[in-house]
């Protein structure tokens, strides 16, 4: 009786250390920079290797887009590197090259032969109706949102998953608030973000019918445009979309009968395109116009960055 | 065969008195109905990531099933000495090790009913499609493919005494061969000889899973399996498991029993 | 009287899977015969090859050299199985079954048909004294009830060999003396029991004839006081003697 009571004690003492040691080291630990008590769940379990996981759904709502048709780490994927599902968004610039269907290649055996029977064995976009034969538009994108969502839990920073998702919310599935959700919670996670302010733009224009809140924001969208210097995919992904914007807005100038800003933002645009003489056209065009009208006073314009 | 199909009733009984498939089943249920309760932008069309993940479950328990269970069988009746009453009836060898093996098989096809029938109702209440042709080609595929687990594992318990040797080599085995299969032709191409070789070699000797492996087509709703083909690899899965059966009564004949 | 179990110079050799040891010989030469309705018990020390016999009457080990036949068939076919009923020393039967499904899959492999096995099995649970618990399931069960269910497993087919491995080991006195009363009633039926066994007590009440074999060699077989006669001492005395066994504690001090 006597020793049941001496461990009871000890217990009591045990759990009155525990308690008092937590409470005292709780605020501290909050305060270190990697604790991930803060965190959300995936944070608290996963860390930074989420990102890992993150892409890996990505990838995984890529091939979601194309049912399954997809190439492993095995296969030639080429011309998967840029998610068919985000490139037809128009919101990325395609760094895809050869042949989407043969990434396999040809058979080599004839086991290899047979067991091509037993998996997605064509090329199809979900919006194109998947693999059923009749190609007349579906709703089945749907399918590709929950690994969009569940990449965006895990990794806040990728902007793509935002515009990638509210693209096909807002065009596929008509769900503009939806979209719209999304991209303030993009927003929020990378504030300024210009590829999302690109996209509220765009539903601000093509959805809400609102031009001037859409301006407003590929204006903004412009202003925090920063130019990468370099080569590579980075740089070339982020003059992209300073390009897209800056048409947009030349577009809208235009449609405002604002020509000379129209003329700087196409110029601007210009200056960073890849294909520079497609919008060279335009700005011809528009000069044309100009000097047609040279006597009227160049209307007041938006300012450009 | 009444020999054999009595030692199967008794290995299907204790499938479903013990509480592994049980379990399993729960677990599936009850992840399923959590992820299917997820809201996603307010879409309740959206199916084919619950699908994926009722399927990855299903596949993940049959096998953990079709292993486990089979794993234990003959190593089980020698250390509990009920080995010794079994062969001291008429009872052949062949016929116990066939019996073991009917029972376990049949036992992962009521396993995979209960586990499809979940499936299906749990796809067809969300999509409004019922697909009975591609599911019956896909639950077929799959129990013929758990043949094969079957018929290696039970090759496999009388080569390892300990199941659990037994249960990990079958899953590194299973495993490697459901991930890696498929591209270990191409990937000998890649190697210098001999090891071109002998990867051929391993590629073209071991079991293809991977080609009963249909998820992706059930998933996306793809059309039916030419069923030419379907046929073809039911009757490949036949032969593998009739060439690991032989293997097992082969091995089994010369183990002394004591 | 027939002969219902014989073996011909039954020779078994155990390779050593190390390959230094030698060859392990585990029967040299056993010629043995047991005539029909007798109870005959198999006796000999630890490792002496009374559980290597039975295995090859079983089935289960193969033979170096020698013959052993049952009912005048060759061991190695299984239909030298078809009349006969085992009961190995220490089993544990199939926890998740009860007592009644274990009896009728055994049932099953027999080839009884329904009616028979309903019948068989009513009288071996009477016989056993587990009717209060056929239908429950053997992991509940005592290692009492547990001996006594693989007595009933081994006589599902009326056998006309009952062949017992340490029928009694490991029970209370209460477990011994209904086996013992169980062996008694199979032999006033006529039934031929081949039983090895520790306790020389038991042997000395219930076996018509014995054997003795040590390391592998018959060393006496005979009824049990022709075996006692020459050593003028009782079966354990006699027993002892005959396996060469020198008591330490008995010999003068040198």
């Amino acid at each position: 009786m006597k020793s049941s009571r001496t461990y009871l004690l000890l217990v009591v003492a045990f759990l009155v250390l525990s308690f008092g040691l937590a409470a005292d080291l709780q605020p501290q630990f909050r305060e270190l920079r990697w604790s991930r008590a803060d965190g959300d769940v995936f944070a608290v379990l996963l860390g930074d290797s989420r990102k890992l996981f993150a892409n890996e759904f990505y990838t995984k709502a890529d091939a979601y887009y194309h049912s399954g048709f997809y190439p492993t780490i095995f296969d030639n994927n080429t011309a998967f590197k840029t998610a068919h599902m985000a490139e037809d968004t128009g919101a990325v610039h395609s760094n895809n090259h050869g042949e989407e269907e043969s990434f396999m290649g040809p058979p080599i055996d004839w086991l290899e032969k047979f067991g091509r029977n037993f998996f997605p064995d064509r090329h199809t976009h979900l919006d194109e109706g998947g693999p059923a034969d009749d190609l007349s538009g579906s709703d089945n994108v749907r399918e590709i949102l929950p690994w969009l969502k569940l990449s965006t839990d895990l990794d806040p920073q990728n902007v793509q998953n935002y515009t990638v998702t509210a693209y096909w919310l807002r065009q596929r599935m008509h769900k503009t608030d939806e979209a719209y959700q999304v991209l303030l919670e993009g927003l929020h996670a990378n504030p300024g973000s210009c590829d999302i302010l690109f996209e509220l733009g765009r539903l601000y224009a093509e959805s809400y019918h609102d031009t001037n809140r859409a301006e407003n924001v590929w204006a903004a969208a412009a202003r925090n445009w920063k130019p990468i210097k370099g080569d590579d995919d980075t740089a070339a992904a982020n003059n992209f979309i300073y390009e897209k914007i800056a048409t947009q807005l030349g577009e809208a100038e235009r449609t405002a009968d604002h020509r000379q800003s129209a003329i700087d933002w196409f110029e601007k645009a210009q200056s960073v395109s890849r294909t520079p003489a497609a919008l060279q056209a335009q700005i011809d065009d528009l000069k044309r116009k100009l000097a047609g009208a040279a006597e009227s006073a160049p209307p007041p314009g938006l300012k450009s960055q | 065969m009444k020999n054999i199909i009595a030692v199967a009733g008794v290995v299907i009984k204790e499938l479903y008195r013990r509480k592994d498939f049980y379990v399993l089943f729960i677990v599936t249920i009850l992840i399923c109905l959590v992820m299917a309760s997820v809201n996603i932008f307010h879409d309740d069309k959206i199916v084919r990531y619950l699908k994926e993940l009722c399927l990855l479950l299903v596949w993940i328990s049959s096998l953990v099933i079709a292993v486990t269970t089979t794993a234990r069988q003959i190593p089980a009746e020698r250390e509990n000495r009920t080995l010794l009453p079994l062969l001291a009836k008429p009872l052949t060898r062949t016929q116990l090790v066939l019996g073991k093996f009917l029972g376990c098989w049949v036992a992962c096809g009521l396993t995979l009913l209960c586990f499809y029938l979940f499936f299906g109702l749990l796809a067809g209440t969300r999509e409004h499609m019922w697909p009975v042709l591609n599911y019956f080609q896909a639950i077929m595929l799959h129990w013929f493919m758990l043949g094969i687990v079957v018929a290696l594992t039970l090759l496999g318990s009388l080569v390892f005494a300990a199941p659990s040797s037994n249960s990990t080599i079958c899953f590194v085995i299973i495993g490697g061969i459901l991930l890696v299969g498929r591209h270990l032709d191409h990937v000998a191409l890649t190697l210098p000889e001999p090891t071109r070789a002998i990867s051929q070699a391993i590629y073209f000797a071991i079991p293809h899973l991977e080609f009963f492996d249909t998820r992706d087509l059930i998933v996306h709703n793809w059309p039916l399996i030419h069923w030419e083909f379907w046929g073809l690899a039911i009757v490949y899965a036949l032969a593998y498991i009739g060439a690991f059966l032989t293997g097992a009564c082969l091995v089994f004949r010369r183990k002394a029993v004591n | 009287m027939g002969t219902i179990l014989k073996t011909d110079k039954l020779r078994v050799e155990y390779r050593s899977r190390e390959m230094r040891q030698a060859t392990k010989i585990a029967l040299a030469g056993l010629d043995l015969e047991v005539h029909a309705g007798e109870v005959f018990g198999f006796l000999g020390p630890n490792g002496a090859g009374k559980t290597t016999t039975m295995n090859v009457l079983l089935g289960f080990v193969q033979p170096t050299s020698g013959v052993a036949s049952l009912f005048g068939i060759d061991v190695r076919q299984p239909i030298a199985r078809q009349r006969i009923g085992y009961l190995p020393e220490l089993t544990y039967y199939y926890k998740f079954l009860t007592a009644e499904e274990l009896l009728r899959f055994y049932a099953k492999i027999f080839g009884l048909t329904r009616s028979e096995t309903d019948q068989r099995i009513d009288q071996l649970m009477k016989l056993v004294e587990l009717e209060h618990a056929r239908k429950r399931p053997i992991r509940s069960y005592s290692k009492g009830m547990q001996q006594r269910v693989g007595l009933a497993q081994a006589l599902i087919n009326n056998p006309d060999l009952l062949v017992l491995d340490e029928p009694t080991s490991g029970l209370d006195p209460v477990g011994r003396m209904k086996v013992r009363e169980i062996i008694q009633r199979l032999k006033d039926e006529g039934k031929t029991v081949f039983f090895s066994s520790h306790e020389l007590g038991e042997v000395e009440t219930v076996c018509d004839r014995v054997a003795i074999i040590n390391q592998g060699e018959l060393k006496a077989i005979g009824r049990v006081n022709e075996i006692k006669k020459p050593h003028h001492a009782n079966l354990e005395q006699a027993f002892l003697e005959i396996i060469g066994f020198q008591n330490s504690s008995t010999q003068p001090a040198p």
